[in-house]
């Protein structure tokens, strides 16, 4: 297979699972968020 | 292939038995709590977490690797190997901070120094990357031992990837931690052991150390002893700007926490050592042993240079160390070789695993899906967790001779984009969970451009490593600084209560003021008002240690010489070269003057922190349960 294309795949990967953990975090974020933690957001 | 007497199999077997059933007996202390499962209950003195940091450190490709870079570089290519000296001052820095944070992870830490919605972004974040990371880099090391097992005894690649794996999950599933941590003991104390031998051996085959040296100069590579052969200042396959950008990710990158993929696994360590002293010590010693072991490698490599010179295949000359072992060796020791080849596999598997598991538990089930969690529960998912990770290593070693290439490339990225955000957000407060944010996300195009998109359409050269290290960071500060000075910093009572639980060091000023007018810390006193202080300061009280003083910077700045010399110097030596002789004798006197400046402060900074460690403790699990008053209560006194 092409490494380019190995790469791209590999690194793809890898951000698909960092940007999942992500959109866990979000989603706990907004579970616990309380009315007065609003502000904390830029 | 290798032949296998009955005595080889006995010491093989033998030192399998030792290594694996040591590390099991600990079983009973890892099932108490999260915190032995992954930490070891915090409790470690320096030592063991100093042997886990050099047994992770010395994997199955590790004298591959090395043995390429000395093959082809000589003593020069030792400073590919001093990304360990990072160590030199993180120990004395980053680590001081992060084991006062008592954070699990480094994803844990990110919603210590930084609050808010960003924060907990970036904590899932680095949580995914991790988990994943770790499961490619099992994947990659077992393919490595894949091939040991093909070299030595023609069995078919996935034997070597599935069979030791497995056999180091055992212990990992059941001891956790405390099985990695004292499974690395025994391993460490096993592989110093063969390398020390092959050395020994490998340098008397070629007629001792003098000779390695004299035949050098008669084939015309004395430059190959030279550790400073450059080619030019940036031309050649060794310029000193690739020397100097290596020695400053290496040793300026101990200031902030990240900055080496090894961060990651030691601080682990760090924090399961018992006090903040030991959390120094044993990262220092451990990345001096480290270094010691590269002196060591760096000699009988040179060695096999002398006898096998005209190796052109890499994928050839790599496999040097091990050729050296199992072809010089009398009947026996081949065995007792094989077993340390085994203890290396295994440390760094073990820990791999329960890193991985670490993440996962902690960062994403524990705080996103059950925060309320028994510690039984947290145990056992720790131990599926590090089932599922050795599933998924099988999978992706057996991919990985493709995948090597860009898991290469995915390291070398993760170093150089986000290397700097790595130690501004240790050393500059009004940095942001924002600004670090927009640094993983900005290294995620800008690499791409830099590396392969604009070579490829001429829009600029192709770049050295040291070009593309220097361009990167550039790129990633022109998105990252906007990002942070255009958002707001993080809450004022947020970073009092991480300023007075840690005391960074760097530019915290209006932190350490705001703490001060709230009475948390002491005033900081004034030169003029202390009046004359001998040169050296060696009595401390509590108090007056928290702060940064001269005696910090001197460990800051001697640290990385010492471990400087200890590289060539022990390489050296190991050659006949006078001057190694003499370079070693300094580093011994260096690291004992490092000890008598730094040891009283240490010693201070740990008393007066573990009075206060029990409530952080506290304020730390209700934390991790979305109890956020823990940091309203710290912020408020």
């Amino acid at each position: 297979m092409d490494r380019g294309l190995v790469t791209l795949i590999g690194m793809s990967i890898a951000y698909v699972a960092s940007f999942a953990g992500l959109a866990f975090a979000y989603w706990g974020w907004k579970k616990h968020l309380r009315p007065d933690r609003e502000e904390e957001t830029p | 292939m290798v032949t296998f007497t009955g005595l080889d199999w006995f010491w093989a077997a033998a030192f399998l038995l030792l290594m694996v059933g040591g590390a099991f007996l600990f079983y009973r202390l890892a099932r108490r709590s999260e915190s032995d499962f992954f930490l070891a209950g915090r409790g470690l003195p320096w030592w063991l977490p100093a042997s886990s940091v050099f047994s992770t450190h010395t994997a199955t490709d590790t004298p591959m690797w090395v043995t390429g870079v000395i093959y082809a570089h000589g003593l020069r290519g030792l400073w590919y190997t001093f990304f360990t000296a990072w160590t030199a001052i993180g120990s004395f820095v980053s680590a001081r901070i992060f084991r006062r944070s008592l954070a699990y992870t480094q994803a844990e830490w990110q919603v210590m120094r930084f609050g808010g919605l960003g924060a907990e972004l970036l904590r899932g974040w680095m949580a995914g990357w991790q988990v994943f990371m770790n499961m490619f880099i099992l994947g990659w090391v077992g393919i490595a031992m894949g091939k040991v097992g093909y070299l030595v005894f023609g069995w078919p690649v996935w034997v070597g990837l599935v069979i030791p794996s497995a056999i180091t999950a055992i212990y990992t599933l059941a001891a956790g931690y405390w099985g990695v941590v004292m499974g690395d003991f025994l391993q460490g104390i096993v592989a110093i052991f063969a390398i020390v031998l092959v050395t020994v051996v490998g340098l008397w085959a070629v007629g001792g150390p003098g000779e390695v040296s004299a035949r050098l100069v008669d084939m015309g590579e004395a430059w190959r002893l030279d550790v400073f052969a450059f080619t030019g200042l940036f031309s050649g396959d060794f310029p000193a700007a690739w020397w100097l950008t290596m020695l400053v990710i290496a040793v300026i990158g101990g200031f902030g926490m990240g900055t080496s993929i090894d961060w990651y696994v030691e601080a682990q360590r760090i924090q399961s050592a018992k006090t903040v002293r030991d959390a120094s010590y044993g990262l220092w010693a451990g990345g001096a042993l480290t270094l010691v072991r590269n002196g060591f490698w760096a000699a009988v490599i040179l060695a096999f240079f002398v006898l096998a010179p005209n190796i052109t295949n890499v994928a050839e000359y790599e496999l040097g160390w091990f050729r050296m072992g199992f072809e010089l060796l009398p009947v026996g020791m081949v065995g007792v070789f094989m077993g340390a080849i085994l203890a290396i596999h295994l440390s760094t598997i073990s820990s791999h695993l329960n890193l991985g598991a670490l993440y996962f538990t902690r960062d994403l089930y524990q705080r996103y899906l059950n925060p309320k969690a028994s510690e039984r529960t947290l145990v056992w998912m720790g131990r599926a967790a590090t089932f599922v990770l050795l599933l998924g290593s099988f999978f992706y070693g057996l991919m990985m001779e493709e995948i090597t290439a860009w898991l290469i490339f995915a390291l070398w990225l993760m170093m150089a984009g986000i290397w700097l955000p790595n130690i501004l957000q240790v050393v500059w407060w009004r940095f942001n969970a924002w600004g670090y944010l927009a640094s993983w996300m900005a290294n995620l195009g800008v690499s791409w451009l830099v590396v392969w998109i604009f070579p490829a359409f001429g829009v600029i050269p192709p770049l050295p490593d040291y070009g593309q290290f220097w361009l990167l960071m550039a790129l990633g500060a022109a998105v990252f600084l906007p990002a942070t000075l255009l958002t707001q910093p993080e809450k004022m009572d947020h970073l009092v209560h991480y300023y007075v639980q840690t005391r960074p060091l760097g530019w915290w000023g209006p932190v350490q003021r705001e703490a001060e007018r709230r009475g948390l810390i002491a005033p900081q006193t004034k030169p003029e008002q202390v009046g004359r202080r001998p040169l050296i300061r060696r009595t401390w009280t509590p108090e007056e240690a928290e702060g940064w003083s001269r005696e910090d910077w001197m460990a800051i700045i001697l640290s990385p010489v010492v471990y400087a010399l200890i590289i060539i110097g022990v390489a050296r030596l190991l050659l006949g070269q006078l001057d190694g002789a003499l370079i070693t004798l300094g580093a011994i006197g260096g690291a004992f003057l490092l000890y008598w400046v730094i040891d009283p402060k240490l010693r201070a900074v740990s008393v007066e922190y573990e009075t206060k460690q029990a409530r952080y403790l506290e304020e730390l699990e209700r934390s991790v349960r979305w109890d956020e008053s823990a940091l309203d209560a710290g912020a408020e006194g």
